[in-house]
């Protein structure tokens, strides 16, 4: 990849700051993972950037830090610089749900969050669902009634079902409906799907 | 089911379970096109034109081409002059026919500088006339998309028997005109393409249901050889027919990635994938029908004007489904396929018959209701039934033999599922509530298969087992079925069995996943290239097991002798001392010599509820009765029935694009205004897929193609039962609530023409 490839035109005044800042700052710009341990010796931009946040959080239970543009959405934030590609962007405008990721314990379009916003929160995505070779009973269900076909909404189906079985753990099958609802699935594999969550919520309990 | 419990006659083929790749979809691993990052990959965006018709004067593009982070540029001036798939134009064209139409393209460092560069690239167009009505676009004087017309090609015809004599020898005859417009497509993954150039040598990964045709339209593109062109579709997040045909999206990102000598991704927005994708073209039929006394469907004339927007695949208008599914001894249609400024369109999930039976359909009920006939028995009384002559191609003449087909099978067993005999005795009558029930039925078909299929199987030294083929999964469960296929002809357990869906580079050639062929025609590939493996195999083993190859058998992953199961060999073990893979290669080709037509029926029965007072229609009961031949997995059967039952329903409902009179463009290019359905807007508990026993003749283990057919027949079945429950007539979809209780303030209809 050519230089001018790594400066991004709009950054040019954090070009500025990178030059003043010399290697202390190189940290600080182009780090893509820092596990928490790290923190204490992370070094400051010398000239803050107020188009960009250094955002911290706990994703599947691993921490990141890195300092990212404030446009940047808690979907790109995952998929491109995390590159946990499981959540999909769909519409890029809260319409679909195939982004869905679980903050904090709700249900949130990632497409229409700003990562800044998730900032300091605990982030589960469908890559953090299984423990080891060991599915989510909700994975389990899902493949039990195959509710799905091509598969494109199936990870923000289920990071939705997760949250609310968290929510409502024996939830009615019109509760499930109205829960599931915003998220679309255009093969309309919608029986299965709601059969999915139904045995999931029995799995849970078991 | 075709097997009764403990007397299974396959070992495989017919059970039910989820799918081989289900751990994939369901933990986020499974790869599709966006998910995917080449080192140095660049972003491309595309420019698109807010004019429905228009010239292009000039493009500067030196100010986008000047912004650093900017890779590569491209416009008309770069796009060769070669046809993207079926149409009369190109990549990017000089003359622009939709508003939305590609104009220009960059690539860049990333997603931001693409759309910057966009804005700083200046565009002066003339502006043209524009229409966007299909009959107004036939009127002399009408603003001309290409120079030789707005009509495409020669309309389609078929005739058969004598239509005005038909006529004059009727009872009764009604004319009525049905109309769909323009509805969305596409699936939950926008478009999506990757271009990675190695000298002369081209890799796309491309979000298609059809590989091979994308790589024959990248050789013709970039003339180079199949040889120079890898297409690679892994997973696909829905196709529905809009990803059927190569589209521009892949040629201009294979420009751009050539351009700049980087590998370029193009994903599309959601906007972009409404406008620039294909949509369910628009059709208005015109439908003139008449019986005799003795309830025998005598004469019908049809005449349809189909929308197919600025661009269309050519891949097929409306379906013949007056021909295929009743015996009407005079017959006429026609169809207009018309050039006008709206979106691309291509083949939706069961092309035209979706909008035909909608026609047909509503007719054959009109009529029924008004002779003061059951509907289902007006139906059975003309339907063709097995060994009745049908029309083998396009022609009226009934130059074939219908087998294996249960269409009356259908529409009885549906009947009975539903209580046919609870439905509204006195349509549009007899209830005093607000809220009214009815129930309506409608019949439909489709064959399967077709054009070119391939694929190989390769047997592996420890007895494992890879099908590869070239079309891809987009949904359907392929790669489970063609898998299942493979293990029964093996004689080994699925679970030995993988697929490689979706590689030009590594399987044979295979049309596409489309126009439910996968599973009839790839799966005879398949069938055959195990046959291949089976036969390589037991010669293997004959010398190891000292008896005849003829006298041997592989079953459960073990070759043994058939009179003598104590002299066996498990699979594994004849391989390894093989030392060689074992590799099968079949290919299949639709012969249109054979006098024998098989095509796959279906009946759909609904009970609705219509609330008087707010025009809500509500689905309570739905029957969907399919005969889909010997069910290769009952569980993909009834998924692909649930689900393509609800994509029919959806068009009862919403899904309709509008366009603004004024300038053409597109007024609810996103989700929220052309309102898919969610989980709440249809009880998806209340879809009952009903498989009818039967079993082909001509698909691998007497499989018939499923995919596009149970999205045909919801728009005339809610149609009919919403006629049973209070007496109006629904003649454009959608039926919104307006519609509705507009139809209800009039006062009924007027007496039909009579003969």
């Amino acid at each position: 990849m050519a230089d001018e490839d790594r400066e991004k035109p709009e950054h040019s005044v954090t070009r500025r700051a990178f030059l003043k800042g010399g290697a202390l700052a190189t940290g600080a710009l182009s780090s893509t993972f820092m596990p928490d341990t790290a923190e204490a010796q992370l070094p400051v931009a010398v000239e803050p950037d107020p188009r960009r946040t250094l955002v911290e959080m706990k994703v599947n239970g691993t921490a990141y830090r890195k300092e990212i543009p404030n446009r940047t959405t808690l979907l790109q934030f995952l998929r491109e610089d995390l590159t946990l590609t499981g959540a999909k962007m769909g519409c890029d405008r809260a319409q679909c749900g195939a982004c869905t990721v679980i903050v904090n314990g709700s249900n949130v379009y990632a497409c229409t969050t700003l990562a800044v916003e998730a900032s300091g929160a605990e982030i589960l995505t469908i890559e953090g669902l299984a423990t080891g070779d060991a599915l989510h009973p909700i994975q389990q269900a899902f493949i039990q009634h195959t509710g799905f076909q091509c598969g494109f909404c199936t990870p923000g189906q289920i990071m939705t079902t997760k949250a609310f079985l968290d929510r409502v753990p024996r939830p009615t099958e019109d509760e499930a409906r109205r829960a599931l609802s915003g998220n679309l699935c255009r093969c309309a594999a919608y029986k299965r799907i709601l059969e999915s969550v139904m045995t999931a919520s029995r799995l849970m309990q078991a | 089911m075709a097997q009764q419990p403990g007397a299974r006659k396959y070992a495989v083929i017919g059970s039910a379970g989820p799918p081989i790749d289900a751990v994939e979809r369901v933990t986020g691993q499974a790869k599709y096109v966006g998910d995917l990052e080449l080192p140095g990959m660049l972003v491309a965006r595309v420019l698109r034109t807010r004019h429905a018709h228009a010239r292009i004067v000039s493009i500067d593009t030196s100010r986008a081409e000047a912004l650093p982070g900017v890779k590569a540029v491209i416009t008309h001036k770069d796009a060769p002059k070669v046809p993207i798939w079926g149409n009369r134009t190109y990549a990017l064209n000089e003359q622009v026919r939709f508003a939305g139409e590609a104009v220009a393209a960059v690539a860049a460092i990333d997603e931001e500088t693409a759309e910057r560069a966009l804005r700083l690239i200046d565009v002066k167009y003339e502006v043209l006339k524009f229409v966007l009505d299909p009959e107004a676009a036939l009127q002399p004087g009408a603003p001309q998309l290409f120079a030789d017309g707005n009509l495409e090609g020669e309309p389609r015809r078929l005739t058969r028997g004598d239509v005005d004599r038909g006529f004059a020898e009727c009872d009764r005859v009604i004319e009525r005109v049905y109309h769909c417009p323009t509805m969305w497509s596409g699936g939950m993954e926008p478009r999506a393409a990757i271009a990675q150039w190695e000298g002369n040598r081209l890799t796309l990964w491309a979000s298609t249901q059809a590989p091979c045709r994308v790589q024959t339209n990248m050789t013709a593109q970039f003339n180079v050889a199949d040889s120079q062109v890898r297409v690679i579709a892994s997973y696909v997040g829905g196709g529905f027919g809009t990803k059927s045909a190569a589209h521009v999206d892949e040629t201009i990102t294979a420009l751009l990635a050539r351009k700049a000598r980087r590998p370029v991704k193009l994903q599309y927005s959601r906007e972009e994938e409404i406008l620039d994708s294909n949509t369910r073209f628009e059709t208005r039929v015109y439908v003139k029908i008449g019986v005799k006394r003795d309830m025998t469907l005598h004469a019908m004339d049809v005449k349809a004007y189909i929308n197919q927007g600025a661009y269309h695949v050519r891949l097929g208008g409306l379906g013949n489904q007056s021909s295929h599914i009743y015996n009407i001894p005079h017959l006429r249609t026609v169809q207009y396929r018309v050039h006008t400024n709206l979106p691309n369109t291509g083949p939706t999930r069961g092309v035209g018959d979706p909008q035909e039976t909608f026609a047909i359909d509503s007719a054959i009920d009109e009529i029924a209701n008004e002779m003061g006939w059951d509907p289902v028995a007006f139906r059975l009384k003309n339907v063709k039934r097995n060994g009745d002559p049908i029309a083998r191609g396009g022609s009226g003449t009934e130059d074939g033999r219908l087998v294996t087909q249960v269409t009356d099978r259908c529409i009885e067993e549906g009947a009975a599922r539903i209580g046919w005999t609870r439905r509204n005795a006195a349509p549009g009558a007899g209830q005093t509530a607000p809220q009214a029930r009815g129930i309506g039925l409608a019949v439909t078909e489709r064959g399967s298969g077709g054009g070119l299929a391939g694929a190989s199987v390769t047997v592996n030294l420890d007895g494992s087992v890879v099908v590869f083929y070239a079309s891809t999964d987009i949904g359907t469960h392929s790669r489970t079925t063609l898998s299942m296929i493979a293990a029964e002809t093996l004689g080994v357990p699925l679970a030995s069995v993988r697929a490689v869906a979706g590689d030009t580079e590594i399987a044979p050639y295979d049309g596409g996943s489309y126009g439910n062929r996968v599973l009839y025609s790839t799966g005879r590939a398949v069938d055959a290239a195990a046959r291949q493996c089976v036969g390589q195999i037991l010669a293997t083993a004959a010398p190891m097991l000292k008896a005849a190859a003829a006298d041997l058998e592989l079953r459960e992953g073990v070759v043994r002798v058939k009179t003598d199961a104590s002299r066996s060999l498990p699979l594994r073990e004849v391989m390894q001392r093989r030392g060689r893979s074992v590799v099968g290669d079949g290919s299949v080709t639709q012969s249109q010599a054979e006098t024998n037509v098989e095509r796959a029926a279906g009946a759909h029965f609904v009970e609705v509820e219509v609330d008087r007072e707010t025009g809500k229609i509500r689905i309570l009961k739905y029957v969907s009765a399919h005969d889909v031949g010997q069910p290769i997995n009952i569980t993909v059967v009834e998924n692909q029935i649930e689900g393509g039952t609800i994509q029919g329903l959806a068009l009862t409902q919403a899904e309709e694009m509008r366009f603004d009179p004024r300038d053409g463009r597109c007024l609810n290019a996103n989700f929220l205004d052309l309102k898919p359905p969610t989980m709440l807007d249809f009880d998806p508990r209340v879809i009952e897929p009903l498989v009818v026993d039967n079993v082909g003749e001509q698909g691998p283990y007497g499989a018939k193609g499923l995919g596009e057919n149970p999205c045909h027949a919801g728009m005339a079945a809610v149609a009919n039962a919403v006629y049973n429950a209070v007496g109006i007539r629904l003649r454009r979809v959608p039926f919104t609530r307006a519609d509705v209780l507009r139809a209800l303030a009039e006062p009924r209809q007027a007496p039909s023409r009579t003969a």
